[in-house]
């Protein structure tokens, strides 16, 4: 059977490839993680990532870089569930889902202040339904703060 | 070693035909439809010669745009997790098609107008899948027929060749031990353990007449164990039996022509060399084109010293014999990753009034070498050219390296600062500042020691220019069309190669930061995963951006089409090939400025030709105002160049798209995967049913 509508292709691609994008109500620039998580995220990153995507993140080999424009407009108007289950299902790439739901969540903040997303006060949940209501916007909104 | 096998699709009228039609008791025997307005794609590369061309006519400029989704086959099941690196273009006889698909590298038959599953079959083979050097679904397989018999053949993930029944996917008896031909066996060299001994192959094989030929593929050489490593020698087998035919040395023994180019007889203790790209045969000169790798290792050849034939060569074999007819070395002793990556193109054109059967080899390297067939004589002057010497310590380099004179170069493949990013004057000025780091230099300028001062040298290594998806050609005109990536860089620098971890004396370091293993094209991710984790720690080229304010530290294209005509060894054409990167449209660096079509910074692009039109998708997803984040897959007018239509992919093209007709009806099948999106083809074709 064709599938005769260009629009409905493009709209089946889209719901496939971000989960939940529809209920998405928070964004990544409102502060959804907590620097003590970031922190603990890096750490699980050095031990479990940076073998492959480089200490400084920059990527080695087949392994691709995980900051700067090309990493974040990846996931631009996906959400981080779509982010935290790419990473949950499929990292370490030769052990996938080897690290708990709370340090995939850890190193999911840690990659989201890397890419210059501001901290706040509560850290990342570590809930995938929860997480795709979060939409990745890759351009700054005007009055958004900073990340460090 | 299990087996999975399934065979699908028994129709009801198939069922009571009875024990008289069990001939018709599969779906292939149903589907099947040859005949006049079927079209086929056998190959990999659609024929022997390597063009990617069909000269079919119904998709054409005018209705490209009207394309629609005929059907998406997704290949998450076939294996223990989906793949996000699927590469596989299918191959489509007489309304089926074939292809690979996952993690397990299954092989699926599926109808060609509908996609639906008439069988699959994998191989569970364990340890030795899990440690091989070439995961996940690979780039093909191989179709073969007497007439009679019909063959599927194709190289698993732990380097076994396997014949499969065309209309059951059950093993052939007859071929191998119960189908199966064991490739770390019987190959001129000891494998000394079949489960990690390094070897694999993500090509599709060779077959012409009875010969099917088998390269190798080995793990990335920037950080490689060992300099002794499996040796990449070229193997023909009876297609009908699974015979070992003929072995062709690619690094040669003692007493064999070449044994003398490998200084120190250190071709005894040299690995690689294999031919992991695709084989193009000639079967009315009776023979086949071997695209030779670089030798062990990728980047430091000090262990190796001597130009090392026929590393990096392109050798004309006898397809019957295997022996060695002719060759030419690319690039002697070579130290920059630049192993000769693609398909040769063979193509009969017209040169200063004459006819001449050619063979053209794009490359890493924007070099389009172009050779008479038979002889090897090169068509236009290549002259041997001085080049830069280095000076990491032990190792050996060529005074002179082999330069095309015509055509000229089709991708930039050395970077001044007159190839740094110029949007405007700030950029470029932060550019040169990012670049103070580092060594820029024109081809051939060879890698440094890591120091503080100099991290590397800055250029397209192996991602550059043209890689395994090589280019296409249209045989009646005698152009070719080449795909290649302008700014894929990175920088090479070498460090010593840590005890215990490597005998090499220099592997691909950075000055400061402890060396790691580096890791292959889906080293670790295939089905049977894990394997030997990487080292923990925090290791890792970790080295600054090559980037100023987030954009890209060198200017546009990105990645280009070339339409380069062979007839005259000229350039026809070249277009920027992708949409713009986001990042780079929305830069607040670039607020008010208007930039044109960049082009995308990616080596995945294959192209397909078609009686009008070259088609090529793009491998990043963007967003632009008039259509939702997503990736297009474009054609363009062969003569021109022009854009004549793009349609929306579900994901980036990471397989080189095909064509094919049934019934009179025309379809283009691209495979996509990447970021979000796991493997999947995904089949077009214009509204209606004829």
């Amino acid at each position: 059977m064709l599938i005769r509508n260009l629009a409905f292709a493009a709209a089946i691609a889209l719901s496939a490839g971000a989960l939940h994008a529809q209920a998405a109500t928070r964004s990544v620039w409102d502060g959804i993680f907590s620097p003590v998580q970031a922190d603990r995220g890096h750490a699980v990153y050095t031990a479990r990532c940076a073998a492959c995507h480089g200490a400084t993140m920059g990527g080695t080999g087949e392994a691709p870089g995980l900051t700067g424009g090309e990493f974040v407009s990846h996931y631009d108007q996906l959400t981080v569930g779509d982010l935290f289950e790419r990473v949950r299902t499929t990292m370490p790439q030769n052990d996938p889902a080897a690290l708990s739901r709370d340090e995939y969540a850890d190193v999911v903040a840690f990659l989201l202040k890397s890419n210059g997303f501001p901290a706040g006060n509560a850290a990342l949940d570590r809930r995938t339904e929860v997480l795709a209501t979060i939409g990745i916007q890759a351009q700054k909104p005007t009055g958004a703060a900073s990340g460090q | 070693m299990i087996q999975t096998r399934t065979l699908l699709t028994l129709t009801l009228a198939a069922l009571l035909a009875g024990t008289s039609a069990m001939a018709q008791l599969n779906g292939t025997a149903v589907v099947r439809k040859a005949g006049p307005g079927t079209v086929n794609w056998p190959t990999y590369n659609a024929d022997l010669a390597g063009s990617r061309y069909l000269p079919l006519d119904q998709i054409d400029g005018k209705n490209f745009k009207d394309m629609e989704i005929a059907w998406r086959f997704k290949t998450d099941i076939f294996g223990s997790r989906p793949e996000y690196k699927l590469e596989g273009t299918p191959l489509a006889v007489d309304g089926i098609l074939y292809t690979t698909a996952g993690t397990r590298r299954a092989v699926v038959a599926l109808n060609a107008v509908t996609g639906e599953l008439l069988w699959s079959f994998s191989l569970h083979e364990g340890k030795r899948s899990a440690e091989s050097p070439r995961a996940l679904s690979g780039r093909g397989l191989s179709y073969w027929s007497d007439g009679t018999k019909r063959r599927i053949l194709y190289t698993t993930i732990g380097y076994r060749l396997i014949s499969l029944d065309a209309d059951t996917g059950q093993p052939d008896p007859n071929f191998g031990e119960n189908g199966i031909v064991d490739l770390k066996k019987d190959w001129d060299q000891k494998i000394d353990d079949l489960e990690t001994g390094e070897a694999g192959a993500h090509s599709a094989p060779a077959i012409s007449g009875n010969t099917i030929i088998i390269g190798a593929a080995f793990r990335e050489g920037f950080t490689p164990v060992n300099h002794n490593n499996t040796k990449g020698y070229v193997r023909a087998f009876d297609v009908r039996t699974g015979k070992r035919l003929w072995t062709f040395h690619t690094i040669p023994k003692p007493g064999e022509f070449g044994y003398d180019t490998w200084l120190n007889n250190s071709a005894d203790v040299t690995g690689n060399a294999g031919v992991w790209t695709q084989i193009s045969i000639d079967p009315d000169l009776n023979l086949a084109f071997l695209n030779v790798e670089s030798p062990t290792s990728d980047f430091f050849g000090g262990q190796r010293p001597g130009p090392g034939l026929f590393g990096n060569s392109l050798v004309a074999v006898d397809l019957t014999t295997g022996q060695r007819k002719w060759h030419f070395q690319l690039i002697h002793h070579e130290i920059w990753d630049l192993d000769n990556s693609s398909a040769p193109l063979l193509m009969n054109v017209t040169v200063n009034g004459k006819p001449r059967k050619v063979v053209g080899v794009p490359s890493k390297q924007g070099f389009f070498y172009v050779f008479d067939r038979a002889t090897g004589k090169p068509i236009w002057p290549i002259n041997e050219v001085k080049v830069t010497q280095g000076n990491v310590p032990g190792e050996w380099y060529s005074p002179t390296q082999p330069i095309p004179s015509k055509p000229a170069a089709y991708s930039r493949n050395g970077f001044s600062e007159n190839d740094l990013i110029d949007f405007t004057p700030e950029l470029r000025a932060k550019a040169k500042d990012v670049v103070k780091r580092y060594q820029l230099g024109g081809v051939y300028t060879p890698p440094i020691v890591s120091t503080t001062a100099k991290l590397g040298v800055i250029n397209n290594w192996a991602q550059g220019g043209t890689n395994w998806p090589g280019g296409s050609f249209d045989p009646e005109t005698g152009i070719a069309y080449v795909y290649a990536c302008g700014t894929c860089i990175s920088s090479t620098g070498l460090q010593p190669g840590p005890k215990g971890m490597t005998n090499l004396e220099y592997v691909v370091g950075v000055d400061g930061q402890p060396v790691s293993m580096i890791r292959g094209p889906g080293e670790g991710a295939g089905a049977d995963s894990p394997a030997t984790p990487p080292p923990a720690g925090g290791g890792g080229a970790g080295i600054p951006r090559l980037a100023v304010d987030g954009l890209p530290l060198m200017k546009p294209p990105y990645g280009a089409i070339s339409a380069i005509d062979i007839n005259k060894g000229e350039i026809k054409w070249q277009i920027a090939h992708g949409e713009t990167p986001d990042f780079v449209r929305n830069s607040p660096a670039l607020k008010g400025i208007v930039i044109p079509r960049t082009g995308q910074s990616t080596y995945q692009i294959g192209t397909l030709v078609t009686k009008t039109l070259v088609i090529a998708g793009e491998n990043q997803v963007t967003s632009t105002p008039e259509r939702p984040r997503g990736a297009m897959l474009r054609a363009y007018d062969k003569k021109t160049g022009a854009e004549m239509g793009a349609v929306f992919m579900p994901g980036p093209q990471s397989g080189s798209p095909m064509t094919y007709s049934v019934n009179g009806k025309q379809y283009i099948v691209v495979a996509t995967s990447g970021g979000t999106s796991s493997g999947e083809y995904v089949a077009y074709t214009l509204p209606g049913k004829n």
